[in-house]
């Protein structure tokens, strides 16, 4: 499916179905002509709302090499971990827990979370990235520390966790608008013939053995965080293949079942299935094996503001640590083995200089690029995509009443660009508001990383509109109506793409290595997995390698 | 007469067609709102129409002087028929056994008038114009005519106007092309005056009922309930209608009923009395749901009950029972009681924010119909119910009808289980719900012991009745089923399913 074509069809037909509701209005008279011709005269929508997304301004200081004032201030700081994101607050809550207190994150933004940052008006906190976890899986114990520490996890019931039911997403769940109607699930099944069910079923049949298999290393085929996964050839190699590629090969071309696998690499990696490698499209489905004492298996933990609150729950423990509006520009490790930070101030347009004993890199390689232009490091910086996205928040009074399922947590529409809206309000507990808030998820994916993301940077507010709007009036015919406010952020390295070749890459390998045992790095793109749990642990072991390393 | 004239017999063609098909569409619509199954509305309704109009047309013969006379007084008789249809079919759905006859009556004298205009106008014009001709304008602005009616009605009148004034205001067009002809051909026309007159006043008649439209469908909304509708009030939550019928006051809430005061002593008596009668040391009481008063009224005849505090969303619900004579009749003044303090709240929001304890817990939400209120009926919520019992203390739940829910009843059963509460299911019968369930729930360590005599003047609770009501009899006998939580939500799926049968 061409995203493209899906705009222009639309839009023209919009077009023409509007020019034809002001002749008819003309025709009739007088009487409606009035009310036709004044809606037509207003912008096509008449809808408010914001453009922004992460300080790129700022970020751009960094790849344009922008002349900075000289450092005013030294300070000293045993370890400076850069970035605020999930690894970074990982990171530092590690070095905390095991008594190191000697330690600063910065952050370029005014606010930590990285792309689990989140948005709030006057109906709801809401996501504006990242918005859910899965249930962990049993032996991941770092993790389910961490969920129990924070009361995601509120106790253990015959050696099973017990979930917080304010936190298990509520019912009802997903729904797909499909063939004319909204169904329960987001697995096509309405209308769907049979002999694609019989595919959809041996696809699940599929990953359901793989999600079980152990290589022969011991180590589960597919596992999370993507580095204890087996290391057998036999199942590595799937990262030379793409998806599709390795769909087709296996004989699957039910074209429900490739669309929902479409949309399952665009709702989790940004990419169409061409371009994402089988090892990491099969990852998603068999690497969630979490049981709980209370929820189904890969049940899903969610909040009002997604992953928003799990950044909150870490930043307040670290509140004395984290600096924000600071940008590192320029890394050097100095011949006294102290590693000299230089750190604009975005705010008060200032330099300073941080003496560190060590450094925590958790920001983006295509950062690190620029941060270590004096400093050698053995890769390929370009074997890196980062997938352009746009979310947009959609403030409503009233949902347009629809044939089936009723508003779930996650909404998706078959055959569309988006991978749908997510409900903010789901786990209100008070009898629902009229008003809700949604949030709908573009990736930007009908080209090259480069070129989506130029293009989403130059597009304006009523152009987003114009791309977003006829998908939304798909969904809910005449919900244009209903909507008081949208606002688009734009995320322009989005999340890291795991494409062919990428995760199992030697390039890969040399990319996590520290530097000199000075400088350490701890990303999701160092995981190839843009997903929570990658982060938590990109931390914690960029963070235990700072702990062994001699100061 | 002048050579405008033909044109504007064109134009009444035109009119004419564009309103015939209107009325013809208004009452097919009006009837498969109010008889269901469209397909056969519709076809039923358009066959009858066409019929009639053939009648119409077959008459046309017998109409031999004075034809644009006739004419007009057709046309003015058509735009009052017309016009006041809607208002008419609507009025008599309710009080009417033979709907049909009068929406097919109305129908067929609608489709003969309709079916004389263009017969007679064709031969008021059929010296102005060659027969071709004559036949070719006509049925053009004939068929133009239908085709706007049949695009403007479902795209512009129904969502703007909706039916009833759509049919005034055609009717108010009909009338004007008689008035206009009237007008134009003065001198051709007999009585003259008295046409004019009597299509000025159809139109005053027409615009009376366009503008008082509004009035008229809310009428009809009293007249799907069976009963005077003495109140009703829309608060952000739900609209209350009140309806009175033989000193009988029944409350409904969006459509539902909620008790008939006939017999919601049954019903108030059974979820206060088993539970409240068996404590009494009980001092703290708390009522969640229940803004009527009508639980609080029997909890205050307990003198042991210092205080009472009642929890309900909507305060357009317990102010107008507490300041309606007639309510406040009928629930003795309750929530103005000095013991019982009155809260608007989110019942999920406030009781998380409590540490107060009480001794007996009152539940009174509406049914599980929707995932809005199914969240009060989940493991959580009744988690929260349980830390705000005292450790003696009990909690009853009205928790919709065994018999013909049994899977939603027992279910609560299990989710009130679920989270360490010993249950005790009973039911009775309360004529305007039917066969009703309620389950007490108590700490297992202090197990609910059934009390021996009840207050003096109880209409329905005795000591013998309880022990009915505690026999569940096959056909409402326990069911397995799981546990209600947030994240599954199974209540509101049985509840749908059990009560789709029924409704």
């Amino acid at each position: 499916m061409s995203g493209q074509t899906f705009y222009k069809d639309q839009v023209n037909s919009f077009l023409k179905r509007r020019a034809f509701l002001l002749r008819l209005g003309l025709v009739t008279g007088g009487i409606f002509l009035n009310g036709c011709y004044q809606k037509a005269k207003k912008n096509a929508y008449n809808i408010s709302g914001n453009l922004i997304g992460p300080n790129a301004k700022a970020g751009h200081i960094l790849r344009d090499k922008t002349k900075l004032p000289q450092p005013g201030a030294v300070k000293k700081v045993k370890t400076l971990i850069v970035g605020g994101g999930i690894s970074g607050l990982s990171a530092g809550r590690w070095l905390k827990q095991n008594g190191e207190t000697d330690f600063e994150i910065i952050d370029l933004e005014n606010y930590v979370g990285g792309n689990s940052h989140f948005g709030q008006n006057e109906v709801t906190a809401h996501p504006l990235g990242a918005h859910y976890i899965t249930v962990a899986n049993n032996d991941d114990t770092l993790l389910l520390d961490f969920l129990h520490e924070i009361n995601v996890i509120t106790h253990y019931e015959n050696k099973l966790p017990f979930y917080n039911e304010y936190f298990l997403t509520f019912d009802p769940e997903e729904r797909l608008l499909i063939n004319g109607e909204w169904q329960e699930g987001l697995v096509p099944d309405f209308g769907v013939p049979p002999a694609d069910k019989k595919q959809i079923k041996a696809f699940f049949a599929e990953v359901e053995k793989l999600k079980n298999t152990k290589g022969s290393d011991g180590k589960f085929l597919f596992q999370i965080p993507v580095k204890e996964s087996s290391t057998d050839e036999s199942i590595r190699k799937l990262d030379q293949i793409s998806f599709d590629q390795y769909l087709k090969a296996k004989g699957f071309n039910s074209k429900y079942l490739l669309w929902y696998l479409n949309y399952a690499c665009k709702d989790d990696y940004g990419q169409k299935a061409t371009k994402i490698s089988a090892w990491a499209g099969l990852h998603y489905f068999a690497s969630r094996r979490g049981t709980s004492a209370n929820a189904e298996q890969n049940a899903i933990i969610t909040w009002p503001q997604g992953n928003g609150w799990l950044v909150q729950q870490m930043q307040q423990k670290l509140k004395n640590h984290i600096k924000t509006s600071q940008m590192c520009c320029e890394l050097e490790i100095k011949s006294n083995g102290k590693v000299h930070a230089l750190i604009y101030d975005v705010q008060a347009h200032n330099t300073q200089c941080i003496v560190a004993d060590h450094v925590i890199l958790a920001t983006p390689q295509f950062v690190n690029n620029r941060l270590l232009k004096d400093i050698e490091r053995p890769i390929d910086y370009q074997q890196f995509s980062y997938s352009p996205w746009l979310v947009a928040n959609i403030t409503l009074d009233q949902l347009p009443s629809a044939k089936g399922t009723n508003l779930c947590w996650d909404n998706v529409v078959y055959n569309t660009p988006s991978v749908g809206y997510v409900n903010a309000t789901q786990q209100q507990l008070q009898l629902a508001e009229d008003r809700k808030v949604f949030t709908y998820y573009l990736p930007l994916c009908d080209h090259e990383p480069a070129i989506s993301r130029l293009a989403a940077y130059s597009r304006s507010y009523e152009q987003w509109l114009a791309i977003v709007m006829p998908e939304l009036e798909l969904m809910h015919p005449g919900i244009s109506n209903s909507i008081e406010n949208i606002d688009f952020w734009i995320w322009g390295h989005g999340m890291i793409a795991p494409t062919k070749n990428f995760i199992w890459s030697k390039n890969l390998q040399q990319a996590r290595k520290s530097m000199a045992d000075k400088i350490f790095f701890a990303h999701t793109d160092l995981s190839g997995i843009s997903i929570f749990e990658e982060a938590f642990h990109q931390g914690i072991n960029a963070a235990k390698q700072v702990l062994n390393a001699k100061s | 007469m002048n050579k405008k004239l033909p044109a504007l017999l064109l134009i009444s063609v035109f009119v004419v067609a564009t309103c015939g098909l209107i009325y013809e569409l208004i009452a097919g619509t009006l009837a498969s709102y109010l008889l269901g199954d469209s397909v056969t509305q519709f076809s039923t309704i358009i066959g009858v129409y066409l019929f009639s109009m053939g009648i119409g047309s077959w008459v046309s013969k017998y109409f031999e002087k004075n034809i644009l006379s006739w004419f007009i007084q057709i046309e003015i008789l058509v735009g009052l028929v017309g016009g006041f249809s809607a208002t008419i079919l609507f009025l008599v759905f309710e009080s009417i056994a033979s709907f049909r006859i009068v929406l097919y009556g109305f129908v067929s004298l609608t489709g003969i008038l309709v079916g004389l205009e263009i017969p007679l106008l064709m031969r008021i014009l059929k010296d102005r114009y060659e027969f071709k001709d004559l036949v070719s304008r006509v049925f053009t602005f004939d068929y133009i005519g239908a085709l706007l009616a049949s695009l403007i009605f479902p795209l512009l009148l129904i969502p703007h106007l909706g039916l009833v004034k759509t049919a005034y205001l055609f009717g108010m067009l009909n009338v004007a092309v008689a008035l206009i002809v009237c007008i134009s051909f003065k001198k051709q026309i007999k009585a003259v005056n008295y046409l004019q007159t009597a299509s000025i006043i159809s139109i005053l008649l027409l615009t009376i009922g366009f503008v008082y439209a509004d009035k008229i469908t809310s009428f009809s909304e009293s007249q799907t309930y069976s009963d005077t509708i003495i109140y009703t009030k829309s608060t952000p939550y739900q609209r209350i209608i009140l309806t009175k019928k033989n000193k009988i006051l029944r409350l409904f809430l969006n459509g539902n009923l909620q008790f008939s005061s006939d017999d919601e002593y049954r019903y108030h008596e059974a979820l206060v009395h088993p539970g409240l009668q068996a404590l009494p040391f009980a001092k703290n009481v708390l009522v969640m749901g229940g803004g009527d008063g009508l639980a609080v009224r029997e909890i205050l005849k307990y003198p042991n009950v210092s205080s009472v505090t009642l929890v309900d969303l909507d305060k357009g619900m317990t102010s107008l029972f507490q300041s309606n004579k007639i309510l406040t009749r009928l629930n003795k003044n309750s929530l103005l009681s000095p013991r019982v303090k009155v809260i608007n709240a989110d019942a999920f929001s406030w009781i998380k924010g409590q540490h107060r304890k009480f001794d007996f817990i009152v539940i009174d939400f509406p049914d599980p119909s929707n995932y809005a209120v199914g969240k009060l009926y989940t493991n959580s919520f009744y988690r929260l119910v349980k830390d705000l019992l005292t450790p003696k203390g009990l909690m009853v739940i009205q928790s919709t009808s065994p018999y013909v829910a049994p899977k939603s009843f027992w279910t609560v059963n299990k989710t009130l289980e679920s989270v360490g509460l010993k249950t005790i299911p009973y039911h009775n019968y309360v004529p305007s719900f039917g066969e009703w369930g309620y389950i007490m729930a108590t700490r297992p360590e202090n197990p609910y012991k059934k009390p021996l005599q009840y207050l003096p003047g109880l209409k329905f609770i005795s000591k013998e009745s309880f022990e009915l009501m505690l026999y569940f009899p096959k056909d409402m006998s326990k069911v397995e089923t799981d546990i209600n939580k947030l994240n599954n939500q199974i209540l509101v799926k049985y509840f749908e399913d059990e009560w789709a049968n029924i409704l």
